[in-house]
Parts: structure tokens; sequence; C-alpha cells
């Protein structure tokens, strides 16, 4: 008998903007519309664990889509025509994240988003608080600068290794090194530009520094950050939260800026206390029987695998090596040639 | 902690024994087949000259003479940061080179022509990563 994932995936026409966009999204799940957002220049493969999490899946029926660009859902039809490059808005994110939500005809869905999918949600909490129950926004925080840059989308530069590679760093080193690579491995496959186009809404057009204090706190918001994300460190997340009535603030050890897909064991830790409170608190009638219970079971031990050994010195040998002085400077020589080599 | 923590540690020695667990590598050999380039890693005030030829170290000079013509790249730092990358299990914010370097935290400079650092940073970040192991 051959192993399946839990997970369905189908596409949808989404209306934004006076565009008709073939969306792809992937659920499972019954229970409160728990729609997940993925980060910036990637798809929402990101959150494989969270959608076949029969835990989760008990109580909240997950949802990730894919944004237009991004994964399976293709650009508008004349993409190839643009007389301006790629850049994500605020409006068309917290537009589409809406018009989403209504053509799946959710009702008053959970939203959790990452990185940028963590920072629209304070537009949405602002701008479509009545659409929404309740906010996870990870790795968010009121102004993340400094992403917005032209390296990500150069001809001369591989856009799939650099993108997946200077967000490696944002993962936590004791995160296992498996999903840490598949993570690199959905960045390197973000279309031309997408990834600094996204960053265009993470690093310019996202600004709540003033804005925060505006959010009503009706909706509750749950911001959740990882101790090694360098984009948006547990400062920045603190300083936000302070700044939102009705937020709490989670800080992660051991995780960094992509929780659900770097360490999703050790995520799921600080997760569950916010999906039950979020199931507590929720008004409408869709609630499974025996939900919460579900919850319980969730929690297991740390995947602590440790990815880099110890410093091991006593394995290298230098017999290869010759070295010289240059004027004062020592100069040291490898032989990279196989074996042979010859001195000038 | 006082094993990292020194410039006395992160010394030419140190170096040497870097590059050369860098060409034992095997992994760089197929990840930085077109990685070549002359880079300075500045430890405080100190300069060490990388010339990487194919993904391996051909050379490595702690300090620059007429004879080596320039360099493309430099990632300079005070010596506490690269006590900090260098430690088996970094501490956040001195995990990676681009952390390091980000405009909000500053604790290393990359100066010079910076597309070759981007061209190679897959290599480079792996090369960087094995000074973890010396």
């Amino acid at each position: 008998m051959a192993k399946f994932d839990p997970i369905v995936g189908r596409y949808v026409y989404v209306q934004c903007g006076g565009e008709t966009y073939r969306t792809y999204y992937e659920e499972n799940g019954e229970g409160i519309p728990l729609v997940c957002l993925h980060t910036a220049g990637t798809d929402g493969r990101e959150w494989r664990h969270q959608l076949c999490d029969p835990d989760i899946a008990q109580s909240f029926r997950v949802i990730a889509f894919d944004l237009p660009r991004h994964g399976k859902s293709i650009p508008p039809g004349d993409f190839y025509k643009e007389e301006e490059e790629y850049k994500l808005t605020a409006k068309f994110y917290a537009d589409f994240i809406v018009a989403f939500c209504r053509a799946l005809e959710l009702k008053k869905p959970a939203v959790m988003g990452s990185s940028m999918g963590g920072s629209i949600c304070l537009h949405l909490a602002l701008d479509y608080e009545d659409e929404f129950s309740a906010f996870i926004a990870i790795e968010a925080c009121d102004r993340s600068a400094g992403w917005w840059i032209d390296p990500l989308h150069h001809p001369h530069i591989h856009g799939g290794e650099v993108c997946a590679t200077a967000v490696f760093g944002l993962m936590a080193p004791q995160s296992p090194d498996e999903y840490r690579w598949e993570t690199w491995w959905y960045y390197a496959q973000g279309g031309p530009g997408i990834f600094k186009g996204d960053l265009y809404f993470y690093s310019v057009d996202h600004d709540f520094r003033d804005l925060c204090r505006k959010i009503s706190g009706r909706v509750p918001m749950y911001l959740m950050t990882g101790v090694y994300d360098f984009a948006c460190t547990p400062e920045m997340t603190e300083q936000t939260a302070n700044k939102i009535k009705n937020s709490e603030c989670i800080i992660m050890q051991d995780i960094g800026h992509f929780p659900m897909s770097e360490h999703p064991v050790g995520f799921k830790e600080y997760l569950t206390p916010v999906l039950k409170k979020i199931l507590q608190a929720d008004s409408q009638d869709r609630r499974p029987a025996d939900r919460g219970a579900a919850m319980d079971r969730s929690r297991g031990g740390r995947d602590d695998q440790r990815l880099r050994g110890g410093r091991d010195r006593g394995v290298t040998i230098d017999e290869d090596r010759g070295s010289s002085r240059d004027g004062g400077v020592r100069v040291v020589e490898f032989d990279t040639s196989g074996g042979k080599r010859t001195w000038r | 902690m006082a094993r990292y923590g020194t410039a006395a540690h992160l010394d030419m020695e140190w170096v040497e024994d870097w590059a050369r667990k860098v060409n034992e590598d095997r992994v760089l050999r197929v990840i930085g087949r077109f990685f070549t380039a002359n880079f300075v890693i500045g430890i405080e005030d100190k300069d060490y000259l990388i010339v990487v030829r194919e993904g391996r170290i051909q050379r490595v000079a702690d300090g620059l003479s007429p004879n080596m013509m320039g360099w493309q790249f430099a990632l300079r730092a005070p010596v506490g940061s690269w006590a900090k990358f260098v430690q088996p299990v970094p501490p956040p914010m001195y995990n990676d080179i681009w952390a390091m370097a980000h405009p909000i935290h500053g604790k290393l400079k990359i100066e010079g022509d910076t597309k070759p650092f981007w061209q190679n940073l897959r290599a480079l970040s792996w090369m960087l990563a094995i000074m973890r192991q010396v």
C-alpha cells in the first residue's frame, strides 16, 4: 500500500484588481479555516508539515495557497509585456488574500503567515478586521528594511542560488539540515525577480511604525519570532507587539525565520498553545465536538538534530604545502592540481 | 569561550588550517567549480588574501603585496564578530556572512566589487562555514 500525504491540491479562479488569477492551493483538515501565507519568493509547500499534521487537521481546515507568480499559480498572461519590474504592494497582497478567502467562501478564517505573510497580517488587521477571526504573524514586525536589493535579480547572478543562499543564514543552526536545505530548495525555484519583487512589499511598502497603534485589537494577534531571525529580530517583534492592542509576543528558541519549514517539530511546541487559544475563543458555529483534545497530544520531544559537529583538528596534512616570502608577506601555496605541483 | 575569542587564535596558522580543510571538501568541487576570485578576509585590522581557483584555495597570504595584483572583494569584521561566526554553533546574528553584513546589523563589511561576492555566494558561504571545522 502506497503512502500518501493527506493534502489535496486544487485551482480556484480569484478575481483581484481587474484580473482573474488561476490560483493553486492545498488543504487538509476540518474546522476553523486557517489560511497559511508563504514567505517572499516561495510558495505554499513551506506549510507541508502543518498541512499534514493530524493534530491540527482535527480542529482546523488548513489551507495554503500560492500567490500569483509563485509555485503553481501562474503570472497574468501578459506578464512578459509589463513595463515595470514586478513589485508586490501591500494593497494587492491584502486584497488578494481577502479575495481568495471570499472565493473559497471561508467564514471568518484565521490567518497564519510568515515573514511577508506575517507583515501583511498587520495590514489585514487594520483594513479588513471584520473578515478574520485571528492572526498568527510569524517573523513579523512593523518594518524590516534592507532587503529590496538588485543582486537578487541580476542577469550576471544565478537568481535561484543567490536568493536561496541569501536566506539560508536566516535559519537557526539547530534546525535540521534536511529541512533547512528543503527551504533553500524552495527559494531556488522562484521565478525571476519574484523574490526581489516581494521584498518591495517586505522592506519598502510595509512600514507600520506609526500604524500599529491604529489596529483596533478586536481580532487577536499572535506575533511569533525565532531568535535566529536577523531580518526581523526578537527585539523588533517585541517593539511591534508593544504597539498592537490585544497582541501576544512569543519568542522561539533555536528557530529562525522559517519556523514552519526549517524546524516543524520545534515550531509545533510554540504553535500548539496558540491554536488552542484560537479554538477556545472561536465564536463561530463550526467546531468539531471534541475540539482541543487533539492538541494535547501534539507535544513531542524536540528534534534536537545538531547540524554542525564539533571542532576537529588533527586531520589535516600539509605535505603538499610550500611557503615563501613576498615583500615581507608570508605566502602559502596549495596544490590544487591533483598531485602535481610546479614551484615558481 | 577563550578558545574562540581572541585575535591570536584567528591567525595565519588558523587561516592555513582552514584553507586545507576547504581543499579537502568534496562538495565544493561541485558547487564551486566556477568560483574563481581573489578576496580578502579582514580580521580586525589584519588582511588575509585568499586566492580561489575553481573552488579550491590556491594561495593565502597574511597581507597584500604588489605582486598579488589586488583583490575583488573583502569581508572585514572585528575579531569579535569572526570569533562568534566560527563557533560550532554560532549565536544569533553571527551565524551567516550576510546576517553579519546586513545593513541593519553591520557586524561585517563587504567592500570592493560586490558582484563576484553575490555570484559566488553559495560556494563562498559553504567555504566560510568550513571555518567551524578548523
